[in-house]
C-alpha cells in the first residue's frame, strides 16, 4: 500500500470510531420519560386517552372531563370514600339536609355552607375590586350555577333533573324568550340576564351561608346531584372574565374552583397538571375536621385488611401534584405502567392473562408488589332496537316481538366478554346493575341465555322461517348502526353479526362517521344499535327512566334511544320514582322488569367490571363504581418508587456492542481485500 | 349502482374479460419479436419472482369468481344464500371460536377442543377465522388496489401528458398548472382529505390513490411525447395530412408502451404500501393486509404472544412487494434504453 | 433576471389560488355544516346554539357569489381567510388553529430536521461506500438488502422498533414527549432511528444508482488514467457531479419538513403538526385538515420558487423561460 492510499483509509476508520462512540453513548441512555428533577417528588403520574371537551362544570358530562372537574370543584355534598352502598356525607355544606315536606305538596331542603371557605386565587377576582385575588364562597355562587344550568346559552345536558326545582323550567323559558326577542340580550353579562328572568322560587338565597331549595314534588335523588360538579359554587367573576375574548381563555378551559386541587397546567392534547390548592378549606382549616377533608376512620370490612385505614383521621390531600399525560395508544401506556412510570393503570386486554389468573393477581405481579382493585361499575351496556322502526319496532306487535326475542336468544354474552373483555363484565339479565336497589342476583331473564333452537322456533312463528323474509325470499336484512370505525370495534360488531347469521338473519354493519350516525338517530333512521349507560347516582330511577316514553330519542331528544313506549311501564315508573327503597318499590321494579323481559326492546349485554392495578408504593386507592373524585384520598411513597424504577429499568446494552463488533467483522476483510487488489 | 358494481355477477364478468384481454395480449406479444424477447429476458433474470407473482394472481382470480349455492357454510345460515368464491369453497367451513396457534388441536387461551383440530396452517384469529384463509383473501384486495388504481391513473396520466406534449402551448400550460396544483399538496394529506370527503368504499380509496399518483407518469409521458413529436416520420405523417389523433394513436402511443409497463411495475408496490398506511389510520380498505397488521399489532403484547396474525399479513405483503420490486427492476433494466447501457 | 423571478412568483401565487379552490370544492361542497356543528357541540343543542356555532365558524353563508352577496359568501370568505392566515377555530374542539400550529411546529421540526440530515448523511455515505466497493460482495449484498428493506412496510418498522428497542432493550421510552430540551432527546431517539431504518433502503438504492451511473462516465476514466486515487475520484468528482440530481430530489423534501411525519408522530406520541393532522382525521375536523393541506402547499410552492431561482443563478444553461 502506498502512503497516499493509507491516508485514504482514514475516513472509513474514522467512521468506525464514531460508531463505537455512539455505542458507548447508548450506555447513558434511559427510558425515563420525566425530567430527572422530578424523581422523589410526591407526584402521582397517570395517563388519559381522550382530551376533555369542556371543563365548564355546568356542561362537563364525559368521564375525561370529570377526571379534572371532580377534583378541582368542591360540592356541597360528597360520597363517603369507603362505605358501600354509597352514602352521602357533607362537603362544603355542614350537614346533609333532610327533606321537609310542605303543606302544598312541595318539598324543601335547607343547606348551610361552611363560613370562611375561599375560592382559589385567580386574576378574575379583580373584577370585584383591584388587587383582589380571591373571595369567600357564598350561597349566591351556588344559586348562580343553578341559574347557569337553566341558561340556554350554556347548553347544559342536565336541565331535566333540575326541572324538578320550582319555577326552573319557566325561568329557562323566560331566558329563551328574552334571547329571541331582544337583540342585545345575548351580550349582557350573565348576572344581569338571570336577574331579568327572575323569579326562580326553587332556589332561594336566605343569606351568605344559607340556601333553600324548593321542589315541585318529592324527588329524593336531587341530593345526589349536589354531589356532582354541576352544583359547585361558581363565581360570577370567572364567567365574565373567562369569556374567550380579550386574550382570556374560555371558562371551558380555565376552571375557577374551590376544591382540594387546582388546575395549574392544561394542554389538553398532551398534559394536565393538578397542584394543591392552598385556599381549600381543608388545607386552611384542618382543625374543623370536616368529613370532606379528613380521611375516614371506618369503611367496609375489606378496607382494614387491604390497608386502606392506615391514614384514618389524617388531613387531606396527601399528594402535592397529579400529572396526567396523554396516551393515545393503550399498549405503550401499559408498558410504561409496568416500568413504574405510571402509578395506576387499567389492564389492557392483550396483557390480561399475564396479570390476572383465576380472578386474582398473578404470582409474577404479586412478586413485584402490585395490587389489584376490582369493582363493578354501575352501568349497563346493551344492544337496542329502535321501537319506531317498522320491521323491528313495536308497531308490528307480536311479529317483531318474537323477532327481537329470537335475536336476543342468539347472543352469547359470556363468549363476548371472554373474547373482548377478558370476562371483565357481569352478564346482564336486566336493566339494573349490581349495587343498585332493585337488582336481584337470582333473577334469570329467559331471553338472555343462548338457545338457538328456541330462537329458530320463534322466528318461524313470526313468519321468518329460517330467517327468510317472505317479502323478498332472501334472508331478512337488518342494519346495525355504529360510528365506531376502529379495528377493534369492527371485530366486536362482527361477533354479533355472526351470532345472528346462525339464525339466518343477514345483519349489515353500517359504520358511518359520527355526523351521519347522529343524523340517522335524529331522523329515526336506524334499526339496531349498541349503547351504554353509566349511572349518575346509585338509584334505580336513574336506569329505568331510560325506557320511559317521555325520554324518547326521536321525539323528545331524550336518552331513550330505543324509543320504547309502554303506558303500563310509564305508569309503574311514576309510582316508584320517588319512593323509598321499601318492599313495595321492589315489587313495582319487578313488574317493570317483567315488561322489559317480554317486550325485549334491549338485548342487555353486561355490567362492566373495572380492574385497576396499583403499584406497591401507592396507598389508599379504592375504585368506585361511580364516577366520584378520589384523588385527595390517595397517597404514595416516592422513595420506594424511585428505588423500584431504577431496578426495573436497566437498559440492555450488550446487543449494541455485539452489533458493532459484527459490522466490523463483516466489513473489514472486504475492505482490506479490495484495497490489496486495487494495487 | 354500487350494488350492481359489488354484485358477484359483475365480478365474474370482469374476471372473464380480464382473462380474455390477457389472452389477446399474449397473442399480440407472441407475434411481436421485440416484446417477446424482452419478456423472455425478464423471466430469465427473475424466474422465481415471476412465478410468485403468477401464484398471487391465481389466488386473486380464484377469489373473484363466485356463484351461489353448494358451498359448505357450517353454522352460518345466511351464507348459503350468498355467492361464494372458488377460494371460499376450497377452504369451506373453517371457523372456530377464537384464537388457536398454527396446527393446534385446542384453543389458545381457553384450551377447549377445536372443531377442526390440526387443520389451521396459520392458526385462527380472535373471531376464529382461519388466518391463512383471511390472508389469501387479502391478495385480491392488494391486487385490486394496485391494479384498479393504475387502471385509473395511467390512462389519465397518458391522456393529459400526451395531449400536453403533443399540442403544447395552452394545453400544455393548462395541464402543467393542474399538475402543479396537485403536486404542491403533500400527498398523504391530499390522500386523507380525498378519502374523508368521498363516500366510504374501495373505489374511493382507489380514486384517491390515483389522484395522488398520476402526476409522475404524466410528466414522463409529456417529456417522451415532446421528443417523439420531433421525429422524422411524424413530420412526414403530418405533411401527408394524417389527422393528429391518428398520429397520436399510431405513432406516439405505441412508443410509450414500454414506459407504461415500467411505471406500472414500479408504482404498484408504492400503492399497496400507501394503502397499508391508510389502514393504520383507519381509512383503508376492508380486509386488506394493512388492516390486518393494524388489528394485529396489539396482539404482540399478549402473553403468551399471538404472533401468527401479524406474521401472515406481513409476510404475504412482503413477498408480493419483493417479487414486484424485483420484476419491476428487471423490466426497467430490459426495457429502458438508458440503463441498457449498463448491461454492456 | 428580475422578470424571471416575478414571473415565477406570480405563477406560484396562481398555483396557491388553484389549491384553495380545490380545497373549497372538497370541503365545502361535499360535507354539510349542520353535521360538523352537531358533532362539535352535541346533537341535543338548541337550533339557536347550532346557528351561533355555524356563524362563528363561517359556515352559515351561501356557497357561491351571487346577486346580492358578491362579497358575503363562503367562497370569497374562504379565500380571504386563508390568504390572511385567519384560520379560525378547530371544528372539533374550538381551539384556535393558528395556536396549535405554532405549538406543533417545534416538536415536528425537532423530529424531522435531525432525521432528514442524518438520513441524507447516512444514505449518501453508505451509497458512496457501496459504490466504492462495487462488484464485491459488499455491493451485491447492499443491493439485495436495500430491495428487501424497501419491501417492508414502514408500519412494521414502527412496530418492530417499539417492541425491540423500547420494550425489550429498554434503551429509550416507547412513546411520549416533553417540551424541555434535556428530556426531549430521549423521546426523539427512537422515532428518528425507526424513520431512518424505514427510509434507508430506498435512499441507498437511489443514490447508488446515481453514483454508479457517474462512475462509468468518461471523465472518471480520464481522472483514473491521470492517476487520481479511487477515494479521491469518489469524493471529489463523482460526489460533486451527482449532487445536482441528488439536490433536486432532496430540495423537494425540505418544505415538508415542517409538516412533520404523520405516521411517526402518531405512533410515538409526538405532539407536532403530523399528530395534529391525524387528530383532525379521526375527529372529522375539516377546518384543521384544510388548513394543514393549504400550509403544506404554501411551503411547497415557496420551496419550488426558491429552487428554480437558485438554479437559474447557479447554472447559466438553465436560463429557460
Amino acid at each position: 500500500m502506498t502512503r497516499n492510499d493509507r491516508w485514504q483509509l482514514l475516513p472509513p476508520l474514522l467512521g468506525a470510531f464514531c460508531a463505537f462512540v455512539v455505542v458507548f453513548a447508548l450506555a447513558a441512555c434511559t427510558n425515563n420519560p420525566y425530567p430527572d428533577s422530578d424523581n422523589g417528588q410526591r407526584v402521582l403520574y397517570t395517563s388519559f386517552a381522550e382530551a376533555p371537551k369542556s371543563l365548564d362544570p355546568a356542561v362537563a358530562y364525559d368521564t375525561a372531563a370529570h377526571e379534572i372537574t371532580g377534583q378541582v370543584h368542591d360540592t356541597l355534598l360528597e360520597y363517603h370514600y369507603l362505605k358501600r352502598p354509597y352514602m352521602l356525607i357533607p362537603g362544603l355544606a355542614t350537614t346533609v339536609p333532610k327533606a321537609q315536606p310542605q303543606p302544598d305538596g312541595s318539598v324543601t331542603y335547607a343547606f348551610e355552607l361552611r363560613p370562611g371557605a375561599l375560592f382559589q386565587d385567580d386574576p378574575c377576582f379583580e373584577l370585584g375590586g383591584a388587587g383582589k385575588r380571591t373571595r369567600e364562597i357564598s350561597a349566591d355562587d351556588v344559586a348562580f350555577e343553578l341559574e347557569r344550568i337553566a341558561d340556554p346559552l350554556v347548553n347544559s345536558p342536565v336541565i331535566d333533573p333540575f326541572s324538578n326545582l320550582a319555577g326552573f323550567a319557566e325561568f329557562s323559558a323566560r331566558l329563551s324568550k328574552l334571547l329571541k326577542s331582544e337583540p342585545g340580550f345575548k351580550s349582557l353579562p350573565a348576572r344581569e340576564r338571570y336577574q331579568r328572568a327572575l323569579p326562580l322560587p326553587g332556589v332561594r338565597v336566605v343569606d351568605a351561608t344559607h340556601l333553600e331549595l324548593r321542589l315541585k314534588a318529592p324527588y329524593p335523588q336531587i341530593l345526589y346531584w349536589f354531589g356532582m360538579p354541576f352544583t359547585t359554587p361558581v363565581p360570577w367573576e370567572a364567567v365574565e372574565y373567562y369569556s374567550g375574548k380579550n386574550g382570556h381563555p374560555h371558562l371551558a378551559d380555565h376552571p375557577v374552583a374551590s376544591g382540594p386541587f387546582l388546575l395549574s397546567e392544561y394542554d389538553k392534547q398532551s398534559r394536565m397538571v393538578l397542584d394543591r390548592n392552598p385556599n381549600w378549606y381543608g388545607a386552611k382549616h384542618p382543625e374543623w375536621r370536616a368529613p370532606g377533608a379528613t380521611y375516614p376512620s371506618d369503611g367496609e370490612a375489606s378496607d382494614g385488611p387491604a390497608g386502606r385505614l392506615a391514614s384514618a383521621g389524617k388531613a387531606l390531600p396527601f399528594l402535592d401534584r397529579v400529572d396526567f399525560r396523554r396516551e393515545k395508544e393503550s399498549i405503550p401506556a401499559f408498558t410504561k405502567f409496568l416500568e413504574g412510570y405510571y402509578d395506576t393503570s387499567g389492564i389492557i386486554r392483550e396483557s390480561f392473562d399475564k396479570m390476572v389468573k383465576d380472578e386474582r393477581l398473578s404470582p409474577e405481579m404479586q412478586a413485584l408488589g402490585m395490587s389489584l382493585d376490582k369493582s363493578v361499575i354501575a352501568a349497563v351496556y346493551y344492544i337496542g332496537f329502535n321501537m319506531d322502526d317498522p320491521v323491528v319496532g313495536g308497531k308490528s306487535g307480536d311479529v317483531s316481538k318474537k323477532l327481537r326475542q329470537a335475536m336476543s336468544l342468539a347472543v352469547d354474552v359470556k363468549e363476548y366478554t371472554r373474547l373482548f373483555m377478558n370476562r371483565r363484565g357481569v352478564p346482564a339479565e336486566s336493566v339494573l346493575p349490581p349495587g343498585i336497589f332493585g337488582y336481584e342476583a337470582d333473577y334469570r331473564n329467559p331471553y338472555r341465555h343462548v338457545d338457538l333452537d328456541r330462537g329458530k322456533a320463534l322466528l318461524k312463528e313470526a313468519g321468518y322461517d329460517n330467517g327468510i323474509d317472505p317479502k323478498t325470499g332472501k334472508p331478512l336484512h337488518l342494519t346495525f348502526d355504529t360510528y365506531d370505525t376502529s379495528p377493534d370495534g369492527r371485530l366486536r360488531y362482527q361477533f354479533f353479526v355472526n351470532a345472528w347469521r346462525q339464525l339466518g338473519i343477514d345483519v349489515e354493519i353500517a359504520a358511518t362517521n359520527y355526523n351521519k350516525f347522529q343524523e340517522k338517530v335524529h331522523d329515526g333512521a336506524y334499526q339496531i344499535f349498541l349503547w351504554g349507560w353509566v349511572a349518575d347516582y346509585p338509584d334505580a330511577e336513574n336506569f329505568l327512566f331510560l325506557l320511559t316514553s317521555d325520554m324518547a330519542r326521536t321525539k323528545n331528544n331524550g336518552p331513550n334511544t330505543a324509543n320504547f313506549s309502554n303506558p303500563e311501564f310509564d305508569r309503574l315508573f311514576l309510582a316508584m320514582k320517588t319512593r323509598e327503597n321499601d318492599p313495595e318499590r321492589l315489587e313495582i321494579i319487578r313488574k317493570m322488569r317483567g315488561i322489559v323481559e317480554d317486550q325485549c326492546p334491549w338485548i342487555e349485554l353486561y355490567h362492566p367490571e373495572d380492574y385497576s392495578l396499583l403499584h406497591t408504593w401507592v396507598h389508599n386507592v379504592k375504585s368506585a363504581g361511580l364516577s366520584v373524585p378520589t384523588l385527595k384520598y390517595d397517597d404514595l411513597d416516592p422513595s420506594l418508587r424511585q428505588q423500584k424504577r431504577t431496578a426495573w429499568n436497566k437498559p440492555v446494552v450488550w446487543p449494541a456492542y455485539a452489533l458493532a463488533v459484527l459490522l466490523l467483522l463483516v466489513i473489514v476483510p472486504g475492505v482490506l481485500t479490495f484495497l490489496r487488489e486495487r494495487q | 349502482m354500487t350494488e350492481v358494481l359489488n354484485s358477484y355477477l359483475t365480478s365474474n364478468l370482469i374476471v372473464l374479460s380480464l382473462l380474455l384481454g390477457a389472452l389477446g395480449l399474449w397473442r399480440a406479444v407472441a407475434k411481436n419479436r421485440l416484446w417477446s424477447e424482452a419478456l423472455r429476458s425478464v423471466y430469465r433474470r427473475r424466474p422465481i419472482a415471476v412465478w410468485v407473482c403468477a401464484l398471487y394472481l391465481a389466488v386473486g382470480l380464484s377469489d373473484s369468481v363466485a356463484w351461489v349455492g353448494g358451498a359448505q357454510v357450517g353454522t352460518d345460515a345466511v351464507a348459503s344464500h350468498q355467492a361464494k368464491t372458488v377460494l371460499d369453497r376450497i377452504f369451506g367451513d373453517t371457523k372456530e371460536k377464537s384464537y388457536s396457534a398454527p396446527f393446534a388441536d385446542a384453543e389458545f387461551y381457553a384450551k377447549s377442543k377445536l372443531r377442526h383440530p390440526g387443520s389451521h396452517v396459520l392458526g385462527t384469529d380472535i373471531l376464529g377465522r382461519d388466518v391463512l384463509f383471511v390472508t389469501l383473501k387479502g391478495v385480491r384486495i392488494a391486487l385490486l388496489i394496485g391494479g384498479l388504481t393504475s387502471l385509473i391513473s395511467i390512462p389519465l396520466a397518458l391522456l393529459m401528458g400526451v395531449l400536453a406534449g403533443f399540442f403544447g402551448k395552452y394545453i400544455d400550460d393548462g395541464v402543467f398548472f393542474v399538475v402543479s396544483v396537485l403536486q404542491s399538496m403533500p400527498s398523504i394529506l391530499l390522500l386523507i382529505a380525498l378519502i374523508t370527503a368521498l363516500p366510504k368504499s374501495t373505489l374511493s380509496v382507489c380514486i384517491a390513490l390515483a389522484v395522488t399518483s398520476w402526476v409522475g407518469f404524466c410528466r414522463l409521458a409529456r417529456g417522451e411525447t415532446m421528443k417523439l413529436r420531433e421525429l422524422d416520420y411524424v413530420y412526414a405523417a403530418r405533411a401527408l395530412g394524417v389527422s393528429e389523433m391518428r398520429i397520436i394513436w399510431r405513432h406516439i402511443l405505441p412508443n410509450l408502451t414500454h414506459l407504461i409497463v415500467i411505471t406500472f411495475a414500479l408504482t404498484f408496490s408504492g400503492l399497496v404500501l400507501s394503502e397499508a398506511v391508510l389502514a393504520w389510520l383507519n381509512i383503508g380498505v376492508e380486509g386488506s393486509w394493512g388492516q390486518m397488521i393494524a388489528q394485529a399489532k396489539n396482539e404482540l403484547s399478549r402473553d403468551p404472544v399471538v404472533w401468527w396474525n401479524l406474521a401472515a399479513a406481513a409476510t404475504a405483503l412482503f413477498v408480493l412487494l419483493l417479487a414486484i420490486n424485483l420484476i419491476g427492476d428487471a423490466i426497467r433494466d430490459v426495457l429502458d434504453p438508458r440503463t441498457a447501457r449498463e448491461r454492456q | 433576471m428580475l422578470a424571471y423571478i416575478l414571473r415565477r412568483t406570480a405563477y406560484g401565487v396562481l398555483v396557491v389560488l388553484g389549491v384553495l379552490f380545490f380545497l373549497f370544492a372538497l370541503f365545502f361542497l361535499v360535507t354539510k355544516p349542520d353535521d360538523i356543528a352537531r358533532k362539535a357541540i352535541g346533537d341535543k343543542a338548541m337550533p339557536a346554539v347550532i346557528a351561533q356555532w355555524k356563524k362563528n365558524h363561517g359556515y352559515d353563508r351561501p356557497l357561491w357569489p351571487g346577486p346580492g352577496h358578491m362579497k358575503d359568501n363562503m367562497l370569497v370568505e374562504h379565500y380571504r381567510r386563508m390568504l390572511t392566515f385567519d384560520f379560525g377555530r378547530s371544528d372539533a374542539d374550538d381551539t384556535v388553529i393558528l395556536d396549535r400550529i405554532e405549538k406543533g411546529a417545534g416538536p415536528s421540526l425537532s423530529l424531522t430536521l435531525p432525521e432528514f440530515v442524518l438520513g441524507l448523511l447516512l444514505g449518501i455515505g453508505l451509497s458512496l461506500f457501496v459504490a466504492f466497493f462495487r462488484e464485491t460482495y459488499i455491493d451485491r449484498s447492499a443491493v439485495v438488502l436495500s430491495v428487501l428493506a424497501m419491501s417492508v412496510s414502514s408500519l412494521l418498522y414502527i412496530i418492530g422498533g417499539q417492541y425491540l428497542i423500547g420494550k425489550e432493550l429498554r434503551w429509550f421510552p416507547i412513546s411520549g414527549f416533553d417540551p424541555s430540551w434535556a428530556v426531549r432527546q430521549r423521546f426523539l431517539a427512537l422515532p428518528i432511528v425507526v424513520g431512518l431504518a424505514a427510509g434507508i433502503g430506498s435512499s441507498v438504492r437511489f443514490y447508488r444508482t446515481v453514483f454508479i451511473e457517474d462512475i462509468y462516465k468518461d471523465y472518471v476514466r480520464t481522472a483514473r488514467a491521470k492517476g487520481a486515487g479511487e477515494l479521491r475520484i469518489m469524493t471529489r468528482h463523482v460526489l460533486q457531479n451527482a449532487m445536482i440530481p441528488i439536490l433536486t430530489n432532496v430540495v423537494t423534501e425540505i418544505p415538508f419538513l415542517l409538516m412533520g411525519s404523520l405516521l411517526l408522530e402518531a405512533s410515538f406520541g409526538i405532539p407536532g403538526l403530523g399528530s395534529l393532522t391525524v387528530d383532525a382525521i379521526t375527529g372529522n375536523d375539516f377546518a384543521t385538515l384544510r388548513t394543514m393541506v393549504y400550509i403544506g402547499s404554501l411551503f411547497f410552492v415557496a420551496g419550488q420558487i426558491l429552487t428554480d431561482i437558485s438554479y437559474t443563478i447557479a447554472d447559466p444553461r438553465v436560463r429557460l423561460d
